[in-house]
């Protein structure tokens, strides 16, 4: 930024300030910012346009650091993107007029307009990253956290595995249970393998299609698949679809897909006489 | 490269323990049917866990020889398939039908005993 520009801006800074607060304060009723205390929001107000003043006087455009980590603090309380954006737009359109009204060299009007643009949407630039970012670091936290989730296998008994699915099932998340699967026959050396869909909302051709796959994959690496949990809807799905899973074992429910497991591995529950 | 092939009583020991290639594989395919011949074998297992890579020929000349000791009357178990390789497998859309498995030798020979019975 031109010496001359930043010499105004930073003699006219108490108007701008002043001004500029009067302004933000009518934000105050916007509905994402109505749990914030009265305190709260005057005090954060003053530090954001102290901050803003601040990378006026630090010319260099290089150095945001402090800028950065407002706007972390405010990323963590949980201030919406909106009243950064709003704030900034607010604040150009009061260092202008400000400005227009105190410089009495009309030529350099449009100099000092895009002066004012190119540094504030400097600012707005780093802000909004800082704001997207964290919104992409946490998607990217929850998919993780939902893919630990997607396909636990569970040892019930000696060489009997269960793996219960909840929700959809895609092409990725299929391929997640595959791999699952077969790691853990192999690491429980599972003879049989329960895949409970009780919680699979829709079973579609390709649904169908993922978990034959797995089956058969299973009984190549050496266990037995037994699909349980098919509720009425389901069984109505896949026969009208015509999908045939006749060359596998079914069960309605888990119970009874542990007792025919319990049957192949030549086991069964017997009630304790007292 | 021959792969070995033990004999235990009635049965036949087959652990592989080279990548096959398709000259081996069917090096190894008469081998077996000689050898089942030779010792009048019941029984077979092949044993693939250090095998880590089969791909769609190896797995024709696998699903032959099985079929093939069929006909001369001695059972075939497949042991110790890798995740990877069975997930190869599935892609490719090779199911292996009507081959008994198992996940390791001991199993293996427990289901070679199971099927011989019944």
């Amino acid at each position: 930024m031109k010496p001359f520009i930043r010499d105004i801006i930073l003699e006219h800074k108490i108007e701008i300030m002043e001004e500029w607060q009067k302004e933000i304060n009518k934000f105050r009723t916007d509905d994402s910012l109505q749990n914030i205390t009265d305190t709260m929001y005057e005090n954060t107000n003053r530090e954001f346009v102290n901050k803003l003043i601040l990378t006026v006087q630090t010319e260099g455009g290089g150095d945001h650091d402090e800028l950065i980590q407002f706007a972390e603090r405010l990323i963590q309380l949980g201030w919406p993107l909106n009243y950064i954006t709003r704030g900034l737009q607010e604040f150009r359109k009061i260092t202008i007029e400000t400005l227009s009204e105190t410089s009495d060299n009309y030529c350099k009007s449009i100099e000092f307009f895009q002066e004012i643009e190119d540094w504030i949407d400097g600012i707005v630039n780093l802000l909004v990253n800082q704001y997207s970012g964290s919104w992409e670091n946490t998607v990217f936290l929850q998919k993780m956290a939902l893919k630990e989730l997607s396909a636990p296998l569970i040892p019930v008994f000696d060489n009997i595995s269960v793996m219960p699915l909840i929700g959809t099932i895609d092409t990725e998340r299929a391929k997640l249970i595959m791999e699952n699967l077969l790691d853990g026959v192999i690491e429980h050396r599972s003879q049989v393998v329960l895949i409970d869909i009780t919680g699979v909302p829709v079973v579609d051709t390709m649904v169908a299609h993922h978990i034959i796959q797995a089956s058969e994959a299973v009984r190549l690496v050496g266990a037995k698949c037994i699909l349980v949990g098919i509720r009425p809807e389901i069984a109505q799905t896949i026969v009208n679809l015509g999908i045939d899973l006749g060359k596998f074992p079914t069960k309605s429910t888990l119970k009874k897909g542990i007792e025919s497991a319990l049957e192949l591995t030549k086991r069964q529950i017997v009630e304790i006489e007292q | 490269m021959r792969i070995p092939i033990l004999k235990l009583h009635d049965y036949l020991l087959i652990s592989v323990q080279v990548e096959l290639d398709d000259q081996t594989a069917l090096q190894f395919q008469e081998d077996v049917l000689g050898k089942i011949h030779e010792e009048g074998s019941r029984g077979v297992v092949i044993d693939l866990t250090s095998v880590e890579m089969i791909d769609s020929f190896i797995a024709k000349v696998l699903g032959d020889v099985v079929d093939m000791s069929n006909l001369m009357g001695a059972k075939v178990v497949l042991t110790g398939i890798q995740p990877a390789v069975a997930i190869t497998l599935i892609d490719m859309g090779i199911v292996l039908d009507e081959v008994p498995t198992a996940l390791d030798l001991e199993q293996g020979l427990e289901r070679l005993q199971l099927e011989l019975e019944g």
